[in-house]
């Protein structure tokens, strides 16, 4: 109780002193807010220089991927690398490796894949009705993918309704029959293998003498007509990679926490 | 290539650990040769960033080439104040690695590649908050670097080190979401989140620079910097977090953590918001000393009432995150409280490593968790006796170790600025420092034994006369010695590294605020 009285009142001053800083910002949707224009007596900010310079710059419409995965491109590589350490952080704590691990255990009844979510009478309809779904989220999430340039998406959103679309199919099916699918040994190479393609996106650069992640140095190698498509391109390359490890890394996730490690059981 | 070595730094560990994550899940033999060649890597990049900072000045890297107008790409910049740091960094992980070396055959040693796959990551995270010159990527690295710690600290046997890390985990994000609150709301005014383009906004235009949003961006940003220093009131992860989890996580979370966080401060400070600003609101400054003094008092209180050894050094660090905090904010004119406390980052690093690794050792082969178990040391293990000793005495603060020359400095800030009470603070922390680890070396020494019923140095009656020797492994021993020995070079050599890094603050605080 002490606690929570003790935590109530340092949330009210957090809340206090954040508000007081409110009254000073600027209005909402003001195209002369810094943020929006720059600072008087400063540089025209970064978001002025987007507007006007993106589609010069990257042949990509949509403003928003192109400051994620080419301006700014070295942070989405570390939120995706922020996904990874998730995982195997994860991975680490849960995963129960060994074999010969009897003491303790609760002698789970062996598979009788009857783990889905309401029993065996409904099974059918709803196993089957996700079955058909799945390939369906699969598509839908590969075009998230690869329409990012044009519309909102890209790799992040695309991985995560892939990882869904496994997520879904263990749910209403069983765990073990999607590890059939998507075993352990794949879903953690995918996802190494994510942050390998846009690092190595990244990388390719330096051996011509150009900058980490300058996607411009790879007009040559990707056969473009100039560095604004190889930059286009590329950032589809990056986004896939990023595609590949949210998926991987989702449904990593979802097997550890549902079997607590053990990969066998669960919901 | 040398042209990216700002990058390479941190690119050199995450294919390191892409590596393992491809290769070396199934076989642990891959781990050690890869991470110790990355790491390798990241140390020869660093030391070289040394050599051409002090040859030509500060270095500067664009990523992705985005060059102008500054501020729509992201800037790597390596300068005085931070390389010295990524050396040192490179050193510890290093160090860390080699002795966290586990034969296959060892319990849970399956975990082995996960835990090099999150020690690799874990030193990404720490060169690019390191490295970087954008205020928004040293949040994105703070998390790399934040979840592989959970990681580390949980990854043991111990039940009580996943609690501790769900501790840290509550704590950690609490901290960053701060640090994210208050870079959001800088954003918001200025537009900006490139340090050096923040600075010279803020130098230029007084009444926007004292504006209540980037006076709350400001208390938000060191408050969640402060979380995660474990700075005294927002301290209670770290004790627990730090003495439960396995040692060779130990070795490389307690040294560099803290540490790196409080350079964050540091630069956030010089290199951002701007000292001279700093300066003109004494009486925050004063109010951080005093905030300091007190993380001082009760970090060297806790120690005293530790019993556990790891718990007393966890004690240590809450006190060491006072010294550097208190000494950043000491505000004197010719910069000696700065200097020291990032002179002190790089000395408490190697002290902290030295430590822990010396604790790690005494838990793994002697099986000494109390102080009363480090009964007969010196007998049973000599050398690495010794190498405790000498982290011992630098973290008291004996010549020439490099603790009494950060300590030195420390202290001339505080005489400078007419800090008197930071300054005695920091003598009785020292004599607090002094009868701890002379009461260890008394136990280890002499042997007070009280009847426990341990049989094994039982005044010897039982076992045979001559002590057994359990000197650790070499791949152990190696680590704790080369840390102790860097401790020494460091005291010895505290005068060009010093130089080094104080004309660095000092341009750096110059150059910026003269405008951009």
């Amino acid at each position: 109780m002490k606690a929570k009285i003790f935590a109530s009142i340092a949330v009210a001053i957090t809340g206090a002193v954040l508000l007081y800083a409110v009254s000073d910002f600027p209005r909402f949707g003001d195209p002369r807010s810094p943020a929006n224009a720059g600072v008087e007596g400063g540089s025209p900010s970064a978001s002025l220089y987007y507007i006007e310079n993106t589609y010069r710059d990257t042949k990509v419409p949509n403003l928003v991927t192109a400051i994620l995965a080419d301006y700014r491109g070295y942070d989405t590589m570390f939120e995706t690398v922020v996904i990874l350490t998730a995982g195997m952080s994860i991975f680490a704590i849960l995963r129960v490796l060994r074999r010969d691990d009897a003491p303790g255990a609760p002698a789970s009844a062996p598979d009788s894949s009857d783990h889905s979510i309401d029993g065996d009478h409904h099974r059918i309809i709803v196993a089957t009705t996700c079955r058909i779904a799945a390939p369906l989220i699969q598509i839908f999430a590969l075009y998230v993918v690869a329409h990012g340039h044009h519309s909102p998406g890209g790799g992040f959103q695309g991985g995560v309704m892939l990882g869904a679309s496994f997520i879904l199919l263990a749910l209403s099916g069983s765990l073990r029959d999607t590890l059939v699918r998507f075993s352990e040994q794949q879903y953690l190479r995918l996802a190494f293998i994510g942050i390998l393609i846009y690092a190595g996106f990244g990388f390719l650069p330096l051996w011509v003498g150009r900058n980490f992640l300058d996607y411009g140095a790879l007009s040559g190698l990707l056969m473009t007509s100039g560095e604004e498509m190889a930059r286009s391109h590329s950032m589809l390359g990056v986004e896939i990679g990023v595609a590949m490890t949210v998926m991987s890394i989702m449904f990593a996730i979802f097997a550890n926490l549902s079997t607590r490690g053990r990969l066998h059981g669960g919901l | 290539m040398s042209d990216h070595y700002p990058a390479l730094v941190l690119l050199a560990p995450l294919f390191g650990a892409l590596v393992i994550g491809l290769f070396g899940l199934r076989d642990h033999r891959v781990c050690l040769p890869v991470v110790v060649s990355a790491l390798g890597v990241s140390l020869f990049a660093a030391i070289s960033l040394v050599l051409s900072v002090s040859s030509g000045g500060p270095v500067d890297y664009f990523v992705a080439g985005w060059k102008e107008p500054i501020g729509i790409g992201i800037q790597l910049r390596a300068d005085a104040i931070n390389t010295p740091l990524l050396v040192v960094i490179a050193i510890v992980a290093l160090l860390a690695a080699i002795f966290s070396i586990r034969p296959a055959a060892e319990r849970d040693s399956e975990k082995t590649p996960y835990f090099y796959v999150l020690f690799l990551l874990l030193c990404v995270g720490l060169f690019g908050i390191t490295i970087t010159a954008d205020a928004f990527n040293v949040f994105v690295l703070i998390e790399v670097t934040a979840l592989s710690s959970y990681g580390l600290v949980a990854i043991g046997q111990s039940k009580r080190g996943k609690v501790a890390a769900f501790h840290y985990l509550i704590m950690g994000t609490v901290g960053a979401s701060f640090y994210l609150l208050g870079v959001g709301y800088l954003y918001l005014k200025l537009g900006s989140l490139n340090m050096q383009d923040i600075h010279g906004i803020l130098a230029s235009d007084d009444a926007l620079a004292d504006s209540r949003a980037i006076r709350t961006a400001f208390v938000f940003i060191l408050v969640g910097i402060w979380t995660k220093m474990a700075f005294f009131p927002l301290h209670g992860w770290l004790p627990n977090a730090y003495s439960y989890s396995p040692s060779g996580s130990a070795a490389i979370l307690a040294p560099l953590v803290t540490k790196v966080s409080v350079y964050v401060m540091v630069r956030m400070m010089v290199s951002v918001f701007g000292l001279d600003r700093l300066e003109a609101n004494v009486e925050w400054g004063h109010f951080v000393v005093w905030l300091a003094i007190i993380a001082i008092a009760a970090g060297s209180t806790m120690a005293l009432a530790q019993r556990e050894i790891k718990k007393m050094l966890c004690c240590l660090i809450i006190a060491e995150v006072g010294y550097m905090v208190g000494g950043a904010w000491l505000g004197d004119p010719q910069r000696w409280g700065l200097t020291g406390t990032v002179y002190h980052i790089l000395a408490d690093a190697l002290m902290t490593s030295c430590l822990f690794l010396a604790a790690g050792i005494f838990a793994k082969w002697l099986g000494a968790l109390k102080l009363e178990d480090l009964s007969g040391l010196f007998r049973k293990m000599p050398l690495a006796a010794a190498g405790f000793v000498v982290g011992g005495l630098a973290i008291i603060g004996v010549p020439p170790t490099c603790g009494f020359y950060s300590k030195f400095y420390l202290i001339r800030g505080g005489i400078e600025s007419g800090q008197w009470t930071y300054v005695v603070a920091l003598l009785a922390s020292s004599l607090v420092n002094a009868v701890l680890f002379f009461r260890i070396f008394e136990i280890a020494y002499f042997g007070k034994k009280p009847a426990d019923s341990h049989g094994d140095d039982h005044g010897h009656d039982h076992e045979s006369e001559p002590v057994v020797r359990l000197e650790p492994p070499l791949h152990a021993l190696i680590p704790l010695l080369v840390a102790a020995a860097l401790l020494v070079l460091l005291g010895l050599f505290n005068g060009p590294v010093v130089e080094f890094i104080r004309t660095g603050l000092i341009e750096t605080a110059a150059v910026v605020s003269t405008g951009r």
